[in-house]
């Protein structure tokens, strides 16, 4: 028998306790998977949406919504005056409901920009000018909103004609509504207006050379704001406010899991108040028997923390199938996530095992001889 | 009648097994005086046993004697060293002492085997050698047949075997039982009886017996009778 053997059979004693706390532990770790895997996965498809595209920089004035705040469409003539560039191109997003979907990127980009050389045509074709009544739909976009070559579509109360069916090589661009950049000002009343534009540096330029491109450019154009493709998303104020509320909502779970965790530990010393006596009557050490209290307590942490990646990683799954965030992300499942996750189920198995196991070390052992 | 006896000088050097003097504990704030100023000398391979009406401070006195609390007043020496200044009580009830409960005091979720071993875990003894140790005991006691049962699924005297047999984890010295028969039918209580005696004849053991039976008091070599907190005789065999 090994000092593991006490441990867990400590938790065995009371197995529907024992569960009925691993599921509340459970619960909480499972929110923080899946609301943290959610929130970063939106951050990085949008980076990874850049990186199909093929752009360095994104200049961009993020405010506190999702998609980023118009500007006027000669910062574009601007910027591209900026040695380092190498190429631009203007883009109008905005992140609205379509038709039946309450969420859908519409992306209008600059006719004839780089932001279209990465969509592949895998039916029908792309638009033939800038202003013909035409979208492309990316393929998630087309499941989501059932459509296929020749439907019509309904974008700022004008009918469009659904003309092409693309891969855009990254989620981001497969669940989006694409079309000219000159059409949408014109639908949506933003004559001379861009909220985005795509930068590509120069040939060869490092990481370094793309954040010294993005310091000339933010003192030449103080009105908008350049970063490195796939900072922008985090940097906004709107991802940061849902970050902050994934994080929120994920710990209030986590506490309610900590007040379990602690309850049935109190409960495990309290009901074997004797037991530890007679422990400490036949020589066991206080500290050993603060160490089993809370070791108990993190392995109900731990055990916790697997089933809520289970239980987390099956809900963001199910979650990815809605109809409001399908296609749109792709949640952040890391390993990462998931040993970030065990290991703060772990610790909150220890923080709640501290005053039950502080309790415990105060029993006196001539308790045992009582009963 | 007060009694007190005279020890005869040791023969050697060696301080008893216990010498205490003046040894009071109260609780509850002064209310209630256990013992109020017990002066008792045991010495190496000593079997007394301590009887008395209930509430007289036997057990309050085995809970000294086992460091299982510390006394209000008057010194406790073991062996020359005194009980309430030991930086580690936890050390000395793990080696130098084994108790007996009257109520056994087995773990439930613990086989027999994993009961023997618990006293184990405060010793240096790698896993293997406890588990043989923990059988061994077992044997001596008669529960070969047993190792792996539940104390649940144990007769009282087999589970106070256990118990013995866990006194004995750790080869202590001395050997505290607190009404030790006092849960068992009168044929287990002679068994039991017997094999506590017969630990204590072959390991040269000092036994401190609590009892209030008259019958298991004779059996002891120094009968102590207790009455409101003194002790009141202290009889020789």
């Amino acid at each position: 028998m090994t000092f593991f053997t006490i441990i867990y059979r400590g938790l065995l004693r009371r197995p529907v306790r024992t569960g009925l706390t691993l599921v509340g532990i459970s619960i909480g770790i499972a929110a923080v998977v899946t609301l943290v895997g959610i929130s970063r996965g939106f951050e990085q498809s949008w980076a990874k949406g850049m990186t199909a595209r093929g752009t360095d920089v994104v200049v961009s004035n993020m405010g506190s919504a999702l998609a980023p705040k118009p500007f006027a469409a000669a910062v574009r003539d601007r910027i591209a005056a900026i040695p380092g560039v190498a190429a631009t191109c203007s883009i109008f997003v905005d992140l609205t409901s379509v038709e039946d979907s309450s969420m859908m990127i519409v992306s209008a980009r600059e006719w004839g920009g780089f932001s279209w050389q990465n969509l592949k045509i895998i039916s029908g074709r792309m638009p033939n000018g800038a202003l013909e009544p035409a979208v492309v739909l990316g393929q998630s976009a087309a499941e989501v909103l059932k459509k296929k070559i020749g439907d019509p579509i309904q974008i700022e109360a004008r009918e469009l004609t659904v003309v092409g069916i693309v891969d855009g090589g990254a989620m981001v661009e497969n669940g989006s509504v694409i079309l000219s950049l000159p059409l949408y000002q014109e639908m949506s009343g933003n004559e001379d207006k861009v909220n985005i534009i795509d930068l590509r540096a120069a040939p060869g330029a490092s990481e370094d050379d793309v954040k010294k491109l993005c310091a000339r450019i933010n003192a030449a154009v103080p009105e908008v704001r350049a970063l490195p493709a796939g900072e922008n998303v985090g940097n906004s104020q709107a991802y940061k406010f849902i970050s902050a509320m994934s994080w929120g909502t994920s710990l209030l779970a986590v506490i309610v899991g900590v007040l379990g965790v602690m309850n049935t530990m109190l409960m495990t010393v309290f009901e074997r108040k004797q037991e530890i006596c007679i422990l400490l009557a036949i020589g066991w050490k206080r500290g050993r028997i603060i160490r089993m209290v809370l070791m108990e307590s993190a392995l109900l942490g731990l055990l916790g923390g697997i089933f809520g990646v289970l239980i987390g990683t099956a809900g963001v799954k199910v979650m990815e199938r809605l109809p409001a965030i399908h296609g749109l992300l792709e949640p952040d499942l890391s390993l990462k996530l998931m040993i970030v996750s065990v290991a703060i189920a772990v610790i909150v198995g220890v923080i709640s095992g501290l005053y039950p196991a502080w309790r415990s070390s105060r029993l006196t052992p001539s308790l045992a001889m009582q009963g | 009648m007060k009694q007190s006896l005279t020890f005869p000088e040791s023969t050697d050097s060696a301080p008893p097994v216990y010498d205490i003097k003046g040894l009071q504990k109260e609780f509850d704030d002064g209310r209630v005086k256990a013992l109020r100023g017990v002066d008792l000398r045991i010495e190496q391979g000593e079997f007394v046993a301590i009887t008395g009406p209930s509430g007289c401070g036997k057990t309050t006195l085995l809970q000294m004697l086992g460091a299982l609390d510390l006394p209000s007043a008057g010194s406790l020496l073991y062996r020359g060293e005194s009980l309430s200044g030991m930086a580690d009580t936890a050390a000395y009830r793990a080696k130098e002492i084994g108790i007996i409960f009257q109520a056994f005091h087995l773990l439930p979720t613990f086989t027999a085997l994993e009961n023997v071993q618990l006293p184990m875990f405060e010793t240096d003894r790698p896993l293997t050698e406890r588990r043989e140790r923990a059988i061994e005991l077992l044997k001596s006691v008669g529960l070969e047949h047993r190792l792996d049962h539940f104390p649940t699924k144990l007769s009282g005297g087999e589970r106070q075997r256990v118990a013995i047999a866990r006194s004995m984890a750790n080869s202590p010295s001395v050997l505290l039982a607190d009404e030790p028969t006092g849960n068992l039918d009168s044929e287990n209580a002679h068994h039991i009886l017997d094999l506590i005696v017969r630990v204590h004849r072959e390991k040269n053991m000092t036994l401190v017996l609590v009892t209030h039976d008259p019958s298991i008091a004779a059996r002891a070599s120094r009968t102590i009778h207790m009455m409101d907190g003194h002790i009141i005789t202290d009889t020789l065999a």
